[in-house]
């Protein structure tokens, strides 16, 4: 029969979205490589991806619950708390560490920590039905307060044995935080984009009612995915100590960045899905536009800039592609 | 069906939401190896039957027996377990999965954690090839697939699991009709294999042409089963509904008069080529087409929702200017739209009856500059009482309404604008017979009173039934201009087809095969 071809502007739109990210991220790194010295070097892209970590590590907690709970940006699955959980994790684990409690003890209060605050959101998105968007804005500022009372508002020194290796530990002359980085990200790629759990929770996303028909229980899944991202929140936390040197205050501004990887990684995959993989794209491409423009001796303030105007993009690509539905 | 087993087996199921009562002590069997239709309005019981046994609602009294063994308030898993599948009118697949992740979504191939992506991919293509010859390009996407091929696929799903008894609940309602006549084919097969299956459907030929037996449900009760080779569907229309479906399509005898729009080589690149088309006051004129033949982008075009590349459009003697097309204007002129897609675009769900109903004349209910709430009730109730529109009140949100109520609602909006000329477009879909034939009656009477209406349809025995012309587009031309009382669906057909072209070819020769 006869079919007609999608309207122009969509075609464009899909040509955009399918191409135009990994181009973009070649061109980018192109440019860098020609214009900054040492831009190529081990040693550089080694730092980059250490740098990337804390950012990265949150993003994959949003991935996994933008994927759980589908990709529309106003009712989809969200989680604006991941940012306000790495402070309070944080704060968590330096205050035990400082109080003299054990490595075991103080690491396992701080992801225990991360896990209460995903449970949280998840029982209040899965049982009481509300929006994600609304859900994680109150426990954000729940957990912002809970920050407060335990620091004062304060930075929280400290030092142990895994925050020395975190941020000393180097394999094969790449740091440990690109380690944790890569390993992390290839780890959970394999549970989301390879497991039967990732496969059935990309169902539950798109489309609850069919997966639930194919005997999948919807709500378990969306609530082990708030789960998820809360354990990502605690560890970024673990990074994040690593990196300062303690719990600092503020960690909540990485909201925006995070929230921007992980809709940025969208376009990096080819049916135009959330997904880890291209997560790790879109943060390392962050990454490297933070870092080339330090080589370049361009303020950095350009790339809070350039990242809007890439989200602005990306969602108006998506939405125009939905419009074709 | 005299000699084979019972597959399913429901007896005096009866179930009350507050203090409607649902269904009413209703039976159904259904045999191995034969199909069995199960029809009623809406309302009649028949979505709620279907819930009890997909374990979605739980029956107040009564019992269910699959492959004789008796069942009690399972869940959906255990139901499937107990062999019975369902075909939803709705693809339930997601639309970004592929064709083997959808397949066996929820029972993944795996070896260890790992779901085993290219043997799924290769099973799904042997599987849809051996069992329903259906090839698919590599890698294809659910939302790549026309609804028949997510059917397809649907199906396919089931009997991966190996079903005694299979569900259609109005499988049909997206399909074109050569997809139609394939899916009978499937499901005649199906029965050859010894399957048992429940069909349900608004479309009582498809009944006819399918089933063994038929279940017709009235108010939540069972009033008959009936063999439909012997009882027509004419007569098992008249148990649906307890009253004679004699006039099913009252025809209005109205003299047409001067041309009220008339279209002259309407183009819009890619969807339909020079279209050229009058319609009179007083006529009903049909429009039918294949998906993809360009009509619903020309009824689109006609109304100012998607740009035309050239042509022209006159209303009443006024030229419109094609380059500021757009539907306030059209309004203004005179035209109203009965989109499609009722629930989506022909009303707003949540707004009451009397919101929806003035909405598209909110000045005519001014007083001081605000808007009069005396009014506006006047002309609602006016329009409740000459519609028949069934609802709690004027307040009621019309998301409470029936499927055909609602579209009555859609209808009111516009005639209390006093609107002249009415695109409709399938009014009838999705809409039980007793409503059906109200709403052609309501657009009888449109005709009678000097309105022109432009009938969009799929439904050929209602487009035969109720127009004076009939256009057939094909290919975004049109290819056809037929009387009806010259032709018949079969000829509409050929010509929507490409199969054949009009009279003036003698029919039957050189036709191309579609599908």
């Amino acid at each position: 029969m006869h079919t007609l071809p999608p309207p122009f502007k969509q075609r464009i739109a899909l040509l955009f979205l399918r191409r135009g990210a990994p181009l973009a991220f070649l061109l980018i790194l192109a440019v860098f490589a020609l214009t900054a010295p040492n831009f190529l070097s081990i040693g550089n892209l080694a730092n980059v991806f250490a740098q990337s970590a804390i950012l990265g590590v949150l993003a994959f907690g949003l991935t996994i619950v933008i994927i759980g709970g589908g990709s529309n940006v106003v009712t989809g699955g969200l989680d604006l708390s991941l940012a306000s959980n790495l402070g309070l994790c944080a704060a968590v684990y330096a205050s035990l560490n400082n109080a003299g409690y054990g490595a075991t003890t103080s690491i396992a209060a701080t992801v225990l920590t991360g896990m209460a605050v995903g449970a949280v959101n998840g029982a209040v998105v899965v049982w009481l039905g509300l929006p994600p968007l609304l859900a994680t804005l109150a426990s954000l500022n729940l957990i912002n307060g809970l920050e407060l009372v335990l620091t004062e508002n304060t930075v929280l020194p400290t030092s142990s044995v895994l925050l020395d290796l975190l941020s000393g530990g180097n394999w094969l002359g790449v740091p440990a935080l690109a380690w944790i980085f890569t390993g992390t990200g290839l780890l959970l790629a394999l549970l989301l984009q390879h497991s039967r759990f990732g496969l059935r929770l990309y169902a539950v996303g798109e489309y609850a009612e069919a997966a639930r028909a194919a005997g999948i229980p919807v709500r378990s899944y969306v609530f082990f995915s708030y789960i998820l991202s809360g354990i990502c929140g605690a560890l970024a936390a673990f990074l994040s100590a690593a990196w300062f040197s303690g719990s600092t205050t503020g960690s909540g501004e990485l909201l925006l960045s995070v929230v921007a990887i992980a809709f940025l990684g969208v376009v990096f995959s080819p049916r135009v899905l959330p997904s880890i993989t291209g997560t790790i794209f879109a943060t390392l491409l962050v990454g490297f536009l933070m870092n080339g423009f330090q080589l370049l001796n361009i303020s950095s303030f350009w790339v809070n800039g350039i990242q809007g105007a890439l989200i602005l993009l990306v969602v108006a690509a998506s939405s125009m592609l939905r419009a074709s539905k | 069906m005299t000699t084979a087993a019972v597959a399913l087996e429901l007896r005096g199921i009866s179930k009350n939401f507050g203090v409607t009562r649902a269904l009413d002590q209703a039976n159904l069997t259904a045999h191995y190896g034969s199909v069995h239709g199960l029809v009623g309005e809406n309302g009649a019981g028949k979505s709620t039957l279907i819930k009890v046994l997909a374990g979605i609602h739980t029956p107040d009294s009564g019992t269910v027996r699959v492959g004789g063994v008796l069942h009690a308030g399972l869940t959906p898993r255990q139901i499937e377990k107990a062999g019975l599948y369902f075909i939803h009118q709705e693809r339930l697949l997601p639309a970004s999965f592929t064709v083997g992740e959808a397949l066996f979504l929820g029972h993944e191939l795996h070896r260890g954690p790992f779901v085993l992506r290219s043997t799924q991919e290769r099973e799904a293509r042997r599987l849809l090839k051996a069992n329903f010859d259906l090839e698919l390009p590599e890698g294809v996407l659910i939302r790549d697939l026309s609804s028949a091929e997510q059917q397809v696929v649907q199906i396919t799903r089931a009997l991966l699991g190996k079903p005694r008894v299979l569900v259609f609940d109005e499988p049909t309602v997206a399909l074109v009709q050569h997809e139609v006549t394939q899916l009978q084919g499937i499901v005649r097969r199906l029965r050859g294999s010894g399957i048992a299956i429940v069909y349900i459907s608004h479309y009582l030929h498809e009944i006819e042409a399918l089933c063994d037996t038929v279940t017709v449900l009235r108010n939540g009760r069972n009033v008959a089963q009936v063999d439909p080779r012997k009882v027509p569907p004419e007569a098992i229309a008249e148990l649906m509904v307890n009253r004679a479906v004699s006039d099913m399509y009252p025809k209005s005898h109205v003299a047409p008069g001067d041309s009220v729009l008339r279209v002259r080589g309407l183009t819009k690149a890619g969807a339909y080529e020079n279209i050229a088309l009058d319609l009179r006051q007083g006529e009903i004129l049909g429009l039918t087409g294949l998906v993809g033949s360009g009509v619903k982008e020309l009824v689109r075009s006609l109304f100012g929702l998607t740009p035309v590349t050239s042509g022209s459009i006159e209303i009443k003697g006024r030229s419109q200017p094609l380059r500021t097309l757009a539907p306030h204007r059209l309004l203004r002129a005179g035209l109203a739209l009965l989109p499609e897609e009722r629930r989506r675009q022909g009303v707003a769900l949540d707004l009451s009856v009397l919101e929806n109903t003035t909405l598209a004349g909110l000045s005519r209910w001014r007083r001081w500059g605000l808007l009069s709430r005396r009014k506006e009730l006047q002309e609602t109730l006016h329009q409740m009482t000459q519609l028949g529109i069934k609802t709690a009140g004027a307040d009621a949100p019309v998301r409470t309404l029936s499927g055909g109520n609602q579209q009555k609602v859609a209808l009111a909006k516009w005639l209390s604008r006093h609107s002249d000329i009415y695109l409709l477009d399938e009014p009838s879909v999705g809409i039980d017979i007793g409503a059906k034939v109200e709403i052609y009656r309501l657009i009888g009477q449109l005709v009678e009173q000097g309105a022109a209406v432009l009938l969009v349809s799929s439904d050929l025995p209602e487009l035969l039934g109720l127009s004076d012309r009939i256009l057939v587009m094909h290919r975004g031309h049109i290819a056809g201009d037929f009387v009806p009382s010259a032709t018949n669906a079969d000829q509409l057909l050929a010509c929507a087809t490409g199969a054949a072209v009009q009279q003036d070819t003698p029919l039957g020769h050189a036709l191309p095969p579609h599908d």
